[in-house]
């Protein structure tokens, strides 16, 4: 029994290793991610490149050497010494070079973070399993001998090791949420509030003509805001001179009318109004910001 | 509060009513074109005389000490600030707020005027704000999950607050079009010493 368990698991190490080592060799980024890992650390930005393929092509060898018959006990202490190695090199990496990207099973950057230990972890324990307890049995010896109980752990494996692969996750796990997204919205409760918010207040405020004229006054953001029937209201400090005032200005709440805001400025310690913008009356109606549907609208 | 509504209804009579302008005439004119004359009476006060010089009418950091509407700042280069806050400050603190919601430990920015003590009378500040590209990893329940450059930041959906501006349009408290693996931006309210922002304005493409 153990010994079909252990027979499987160069299998798995194996895919894994010649998947990693293609990565490196094949992948038409390779070298502009070989410069960014932690091995360019190690090795010297000149080095970088010549060392990263040659990880990859041991990592291909040893692959397809796990992979294909026949299976040999030296072969699984190589693969052990391989996963101790990448360990140590997780290790490294997170300790000199924390923001790098790994490099190790896809050209997207992907820092190593807890996940990355876990697979190299499991890539050891798999590892180990077969030198310790592998005999001369392949991994398809052990699957047509004990189809369900090997083709099951090795499924496994192989889900466990994706699903430990953060460089992955755009194939399978953002996908999945996005469906999830589409099926059921769980922020579904913000698409029903029909207020305007201030900061859309703000941005019309910030494209209307009295503003052209009174940005330049402003000396603060948003002191208060308050709704006054249509209106929305917007108070600011300003400057005039060198006396503090209090610009105010009545932006359309439920439109996007900027040529309609009105402004002024006063001193509210005399209750001076100092200055005053009114815009001309014009008939066109302006945009509703109110959504009715699509959001656009 | 009642002293804020009597101030509200003072400056409603005053942008609603027909007021009486008083010494208009000081502001110069105030047609639209004058504003692109170069005719805007302080349009830039305070010329910048060497750009390698910290702006001393800028504070930033972390607040250390509240003496009633003084707020004590140790800056990110330890140097040290005091800020003045009055009824005409803006505070923001996710949303437009009163010095009174500063607590210790709060990141800080402000920007005023330099006293003659050295303390900073400020025009504005802002609390905990940050500005922040950002990756959708997952939605939940009032949450949304980014990656930022490898490193998750978790922020949350404030309702009544959060807003979403898509394509630069004016913005919307629907953050249904929001979608995980793109990329946003995102202005917050940081929760000081964590991963964590209260989300006030989600820029996204939709």
């Amino acid at each position: 029994m153990i010994e079909s368990f252990a027979a499987v698991q160069p299998a798995v190490v194996g895919a894994v290793l010649a998947w990693a080592g293609g990565v490196k060799l094949f992948g038409s980024g390779a070298a502009a991610l070989a410069r960014r890992t932690a091995l360019g650390r190690l090795a010297g930005p000149h080095r970088a490149v010549p060392v990263y393929r040659t990880v990859g092509s041991v990592e291909l060898g040893a692959g397809a050497v796990l992979v294909l018959p026949p299976a040999l006990a030296a072969e699984a202490v190589l693969a052990t010494v391989l996963c101790a190695g990448l360990l140590g090199y997780l290790g490294y990496a997170r300790l000199v070079a924390p923001d790098s990207p790994c490099g190790c099973l896809s050209e997207r950057p992907t820092p190593v973070r807890w996940r990355g230990f876990a697979r190299a972890t499991v890539l050891l324990a798999a590892s180990g399993t077969a030198a310790w307890f592998g005999g001369h049995l392949t991994w398809a010896d052990a699957l047509v001998g004990r189809p369900m109980a090997a083709g099951t752990l090795l499924l496994a494996e192989v889900v466990l090791v994706l699903a430990l692969s953060p460089e992955l996750d755009a194939h399978w796990l953002l996908p999945l949420r996005r469906l999830r997204l589409r099926w059921r919205h769980p922020l579904a409760g913000t698409a029903s509030g029909n207020g305007v918010p201030v900061a859309a207040s703000v941005q019309q405020l910030l494209r209307s003509p009295a503003y052209r004229i009174a940005g330049g006054w402003l000396r603060s953001d948003v002191l208060d805001s308050w709704d006054e029937d249509e209106w929305r209201v917007l108070s600011y400090s300003a400057r005039h001179g060198e006396a503090p005032v209090t610009a105010v200005f009545a932006v359309p709440r439920l439109r996007f009318r900027p040529a309609d805001v009105r402004a002024v400025l006063v001193d509210e310690h005399t209750g001076d109004v100092l200055w005053q913008y009114t815009p001309q009356r014009s008939p066109h109606r302006g945009t509703a910001l109110v959504r009715v549907d699509g959001p656009s609208a | 509060m009642s002293d804020n509504l009597d101030r509200r209804r003072f400056l409603n009579a005053a942008v609603f009513g027909g007021a009486t302008v008083v010494g208009a005439s000081a502001l110069g004119s105030f047609a639209p074109q004058a504003a692109f004359a170069g005719l805007r009476p302080d349009a830039d006060p305070h010329p910048e005389l060497d750009p390698s010089l910290p702006d001393p009418n800028f504070a930033e950091g972390r607040i250390t000490g509240i003496d009633g509407a003084m707020l004590l700042v140790t800056g990110s280069d330890k140097a040290r600030h005091r800020i003045y806050a009055t009824s005409g400050t803006s505070v923001w603190k996710l949303r437009p707020a009163t010095v009174d919601e500063a607590r210790i430990g709060d990141g800080l920015y402000a920007r005023g005027v330099l006293l003659g003590d050295g303390a900073l009378a400020a025009d504005a500040v802002w609390l905990n704000i940050v500005n922040l590209t950002l990756y959708i990893t997952s939605v939940g329940r009032d949450v949304i999950h980014f990656d930022h450059h490898g490193e998750r930041v978790v922020g949350h959906v404030v309702p009544g607050t959060t807003v979403a501006v898509y394509n630069g349009t004016p913005a919307v408290t629907d953050l249904t079009p929001l979608k995980v693996g793109t990329h946003v931006q995102v202005i917050g309210a940081w929760r000081p010493d964590t991963n964590e922002v209260d989300l006030a304005t989600v820029y996204a493409v939709a």
